[in-house]
């Protein structure tokens, strides 16, 4: 059976089966779910949909005489619910049930797997190149928490005493930090987790890391956030969607500086992220590539390649869209557009 | 009183010498600085590569500059650049290269370029006080 470029289908049974088929073919921007339905009312795969906003229908046969529908997922394992379908689907929808539907989610699950591997492993080898950034961060306050301390051994004066103790704490405070950001970063992202994300909180927190990957100091920083720019989806992926992205402008830049833009606006129920740079720009017989798995025009052992794929995939999975803009010698927009989430109630 | 203000004064009233810090980070600038000053030493400051080719080419510092200490990861012109910099206008004054990522290759390539010594931070006082003294002693040995 042939998916084509847009599917829709309708979920039988919303017991663990087919709460895992929910889960996964939702991120799935091609594949629509026309409904979910279970003779069980209380069955947890339609909570979820419910969250998902997705259609829960109660009555069994209304589901299966939808014409909307291209492809049945019977994940009940109910013989007569497999009967039922075979007589009473529209005509040309085609049907996947029993050990089969199994299979498929079987599959889905197996890939959905691979590719938090590969988002992990790429976000691992990524922190490799923030050594030379995480030192500085934290031999600049050892170096300075040491020079205070060797003085205190001889100070005698009690308000510098004071003093240089108090700097002393906020220095270890400072260092702290760094090793508390690190570690949220660069954790496993917790599977199948969408939120509400406040996208201007993400973009800083994003800068933050960027900071280690590369030096932002000839960079001048423009923000232009606008409030309330929020999207769904799974937080700690999204933070490295923009680290990926910020680290890329930057590095575009590393010949002499340039101007660093992040800006986020809402409008029409979308939400744009935008991230400018007015470094070497990207030639355009490369911009159908840069998004493959394993294309770098960074040197050996610089870039995984991996960094643009894992975007790509990521905002997929959040149903949002990439834009570029680029021009050699001027600069490179990445602009992201994803559908606006409403806070809860 | 204090057994850092005699030493102050080692050598008759002369001060020890003349010590540019180049560092970004005001909190380094000012713990070198202190380190130093107990010694003897006079510490002018940079914060970066541009401001430290203008302290050294500003007045009496052309001649009285005695070692520079220089960080690396700076804005503007950088602490490999200044280096370059001083190496090929000043070959004359020692430079101390003070960094907060040990980098092997950056190490050996600076030590090529004419760099006297590589310290990582944190570095104790001692050592930081015994690098720059043993640079000037070189110097003057260099004179001879």
């Amino acid at each position: 059976m042939e998916i084509s470029d847009h599917t829709k289908v309708a979920i039988l049974g919303a017991g663990r089966d087919g709460l895992a088929l929910l889960d996964l073919l939702h991120h799935i921007p091609s594949i629509e779910i026309v409904g979910i339905t279970d003779r069980n009312p209380a069955a947890p795969g339609l909570q979820r949909a419910r969250e998902l906003q997705i259609p829960v229908i109660i009555n069994v046969p209304d589901l299966i005489g939808n014409h909307g529908v291209n492809l049945f997922l019977d994940a009940t394992g109910d013989p007569e619910m497999e009967a039922s379908l075979h007589a009473h689907k529209p005509p040309g929808a085609n049907i996947l049930s029993g050990s089969a539907s199994r299979l498929l989610w079987k599959l889905i699950r197996h890939e959905s797997k691979l590719e938090a591997e590969l988002l992990q492993s790429e976000k691992l080898a990524g922190i490799g190149s923030f050594a030379a950034g995480i030192a500085h961060d934290i031999n600049n306050p050892l170096q300075l928490i040491l020079g205070l301390a060797e003085n205190l051994a001889e100070e005698r004066d009690l308000t510098t005493v004071h003093e240089q103790a108090q700097d002393i704490i906020e220095a270890v405070k400072r260092t702290s930090a760094i090793c508390r950001d690190l570690t949220r970063y660069s954790r496993r992202a917790s599977p199948h987790q969408d939120v509400l994300v406040p996208v201007n909180e993400k973009l800083d927190e994003a800068l933050k890391i960027a900071r280690y990957a590369s030096s932002l100091h000839d960079i001048e920083m423009i923000k232009q956030y606008q409030p309330g720019a929020a999207v769904k989806g799974n937080p700690d992926e999204l933070l490295h969607v923009l680290v990926n992205l910020i680290t890329n402008a930057v590095h575009a830049m590393e010949r002499g500086g340039g101007t660093l833009t992040l800006e986020t606006t809402v409008h029409d129920g979308q939400v744009h992220v935008r991230i400018s740079d007015t470094g070497c720009g990207i030639a355009l017989d490369k911009l159908d590539e840069i998004f493959e798995p394993f294309f770098t025009t960074k040197a050996p052992g610089k870039g995984t390649g991996l960094g643009l794929y894992n975007v790509k995939t990521i905002v997929n999975k959040m149903h949002g869209a990439i834009a570029i803009d680029s021009q050699i010698d001027r600069g490179t927009t990445f602009t992201l557009t994803f559908p606006k989430a409403e806070p809860a109630g | 009183m204090d057994e850092f203000k005699s030493g102050f004064f080692i050598g008759g009233e002369a001060c020890e010498g003349r010590v540019l810090v180049v560092d970004d980070e005001p909190d380094i600038r000012k713990v070198v600085k202190m380190t130093l000053q107990k010694a003897g030493y006079e510490v002018l400051e940079a914060e970066n590569g541009e401001k430290a080719i203008e302290v050294i080419n500003s007045g009496e510092n052309r001649l009285l500059l005695d070692v520079v200490i220089c960080d690396i990861r700076m804005p503007k012109i950088n602490g490999a650049e200044a280096v370059a910099y001083f190496r090929s206008n000043y070959p004359r004054v020692p430079l101390i290269v003070l960094t907060g990522f040990p980098d092997t290759d950056m190490a050996t390539s600076f030590l090529r370029q004419g760099v006297v010594d590589y310290l990582v931070k944190p570095v104790e006082g001692e050592k930081l006080r015994s690098a720059v003294a043993r640079a000037i002693e070189q110097r003057e040995l260099a004179k001879l």
